[in-house]
């Protein structure tokens, strides 16, 4: 799993990922992500680097409460 | 309100009841094998014994195969069940049976029809019949009675078992004028609130039509002939006409035992592993357990294996199990998601695969039975996996099939590609005491030849002239040499029929 910075415009990416979800009900967010982590998932292509991504994501512990 | 016809019963095959000839005996009778359960894994097993010239006993509790009445039996049979079918012979009578072949599932019966007792050297069965009761002994008992086994239940055997909250009904129908034969599956169908149905042909012009139901739903409401009929009514709409063959609710569960192999006491089939429906692994594995013991029992019995090679029946049979139990557990989850983060992710991937290639390999509605490769072990030092039934021919032109190669005799096929003459005599020499048929594949080398063949060469891995695939009777390749020599081809043989200095 590479955690280097290896988004080219990474403030381009985020903008673009919140105009993704922009006006969408919860539920529909949630089916977007599901639908971008599965296309990139597809990119990634390497098992053990998505099993290494599932682990880091599961392992990440927010210091706040997800729900606003 | 509509009324649902009902077509009559199958019509199941009767054996009347003869007393056997122990009853009226005060010899106590000596068998080698004695097999219980006769479904597809025990009738697997005694006609591949039978082929083998292995005398076996198989008790079963009625005098019949096959359920009574028309309910669920077996429907999927996999390649390599189907290859099994050919060496036994029967193979032929299947394919013709149609789209499918229904073979009858037999579960132990409710009452007790025999006990039994293990002993240091054997098991004695008391057996019950209507004109009385008698005893025999048999040096191996193999359990075939299913998935609830009175034999493990009276060993204290765990069986690890957990029951699905899944729940679903089948209907199974003919209807007047033919539907298309193409199996359809719905993950979510809008006629059955958005749950899964299946639907596709089977023998004698049924078709299964299998609905997801909820997981709290009443099972004697939901399969009652006019609700599961408004269903039909619901997804076929008001023309179609039909005939009800069977309406039956189900759950699954699975089970697996830590070990096939107690001592003299060998589990097959649902004996010893049941996983969800999905994917037909049931029927298939317990065929291939069968087919996986079969040769080896009848070598022990004859004395020309020893008792080592049985415990392989366990160290393959188990992983294939274990591995059956993950895939199919995988399959019924992706059917019965169990949270809403679930829901999300499968509506993503069936979203996603009606216009993306890749996302169509995540949709899981049963991954399809398959010959389990088999792990490196004593006899395996490679492992093992499955040969196909290619086509062959010898080099006179006459054709044949591994799998009728395979039919005659209990011995491993060594195919050797290109020997000479020296190498292949004394091959013979240094294999003679083993039950081990040498074939050439080309060449000019005195064995029995068969024709050069590129397509067997590249299945069995083979590159070049010299090198040797060594065939199990149950078509798994044990061993791969190259530039074989006579040595290394007595090696590979002994090594896979667990002979070693104590053994014939």
């Amino acid at each position: 799993m590479n955690t280097a910075p290896r988004i080219p415009d990474p403030d381009g990416f985020y903008a673009a990922l919140l105009a993704a979800h922009e006006g969408l009900s919860e539920a529909h967010s949630a089916d977007l992500n599901a639908r971008l982590v599965l296309l990139l998932a597809n990119q990634c292509a390497d098992q053990e680097v998505l099993l290494a991504c599932i682990r880091a994501a599961a392992e990440d512990n927010p210091t706040t409460d997800p729900t606003p | 309100m509509e009324n649902f016809a009902f077509a009559p019963a199958y019509e199941l095959p009767v054996w009347p009841f003869t007393p056997p000839p122990e009853l009226n005996s005060a010899k106590l009778v000596r068998h080698p094998i004695v097999i219980v359960g006769a479904g597809p894994s025990g009738l697997t097993l005694a006609c591949d014994l039978a082929q083998r010239g292995v005398h076996a006993v198989l008790l079963d509790e009625d005098d019949t195969v096959g359920v009574r009445g028309a309910s669920s039996r077996g429907i999927c049979y996999a390649q390599k069940s189907l290859e099994i079918f050919e060496r036994l012979g029967i193979y032929e009578r299947i394919a013709a049976k149609g789209i499918t072949w229904s073979f009858g599932r037999t579960f132990s019966g409710e009452q007790e029809v025999y006990n039994f007792n293990l002993q240091t050297d054997g098991v004695r069965l008391e057996i019950e019949t209507p004109a009385g009761s008698y005893a025999i002994e048999a040096d191996r008992l193999i359990d075939a009675t299913g998935a609830n086994s009175p034999i493990r239940a009276q060993l204290g055997i765990e069986a690890h078992s957990s029951r699905s909250t899944d729940r679903w009904c089948i209907s199974d129908v003919r209807f007047k004028k033919p539907l298309p034969t193409e199996r359809w599956t719905w993950v979510d169908a809008p006629f059955n609130e958005g749950r899964g149905v299946w639907q596709h042909l089977m023998a004698d012009g049924v078709w299964r039509i299998d609905y997801q139901m909820p997981e709290d739903c009443d099972t004697a409401y939901i399969s009652k002939p006019e609700v599961a009929g408004a269903r039909l009514r619901e997804q076929l709409g008001p023309d179609v006409e039909f005939e009800f063959v069977w309406i039956g609710p189900y759950g699954y569960r699975d089970h697996l035992l830590d070990s096939f192999r107690h001592g003299r006491v060998f589990f097959i089939g649902d004996a010893a592993h049941v996983v969800s429906p999905f994917g037909a692994r049931g029927g298939n594995s317990g065929i291939q357990d069968a087919a996986n013991l079969g040769w080896k029992l009848a070598l022990a019995a004859q004395g020309k294996a020893g008792d080592a090679l049985l415990d392989s029946y366990d160290a393959e049979r188990q992983p294939a199990a274990r591995q059956n139990l993950q895939v199919t557990s995988r399959s019924a989850r992706f059917l019965a998601p169990r949270s809403p983060a679930e829901h999300t992710l499968r509506r993503a991937v069936v979203a996603l695969a009606a216009r993306h290639p890749f996302a169509r390999a995540l949709v899981n509605t049963g991954r399809m039975s398959v010959a389990n490769d088999y792990p490196p072990a004593p006899v395996l030092p490679e492992g093992a996996r499955t040969v196909q039934n290619l086509p062959l021919h010898w080099a006179d032109g006459r054709e044949t099939t591994l799998m009728q190669l395979l039919a005659e005799g209990t011995q491993c096929i060594g195919l050797w590609f290109a020997p000479t003459r020296e190498q292949a005599l004394a091959a013979l020499d240094a294999t003679a005491a083993l039950p081990l048929r040498l074939l050439a594949v080309g060449g000019e080398s005195g064995l029995p030849t068969l024709r050069p063949d590129d397509r067997l060469a590249a299945h069995l891995g083979m590159d070049g002239a010299g090198g040797f695939a060594l065939v199990r009777p149950d078509a798994y390749r044990a061993a791969l040499l190259s530039n074989a020599t006579p040595q290394a081809i007595a090696s590979a043989a002994r090594t896979a029929l667990a002979h070693d200095d104590k053994t014939p």
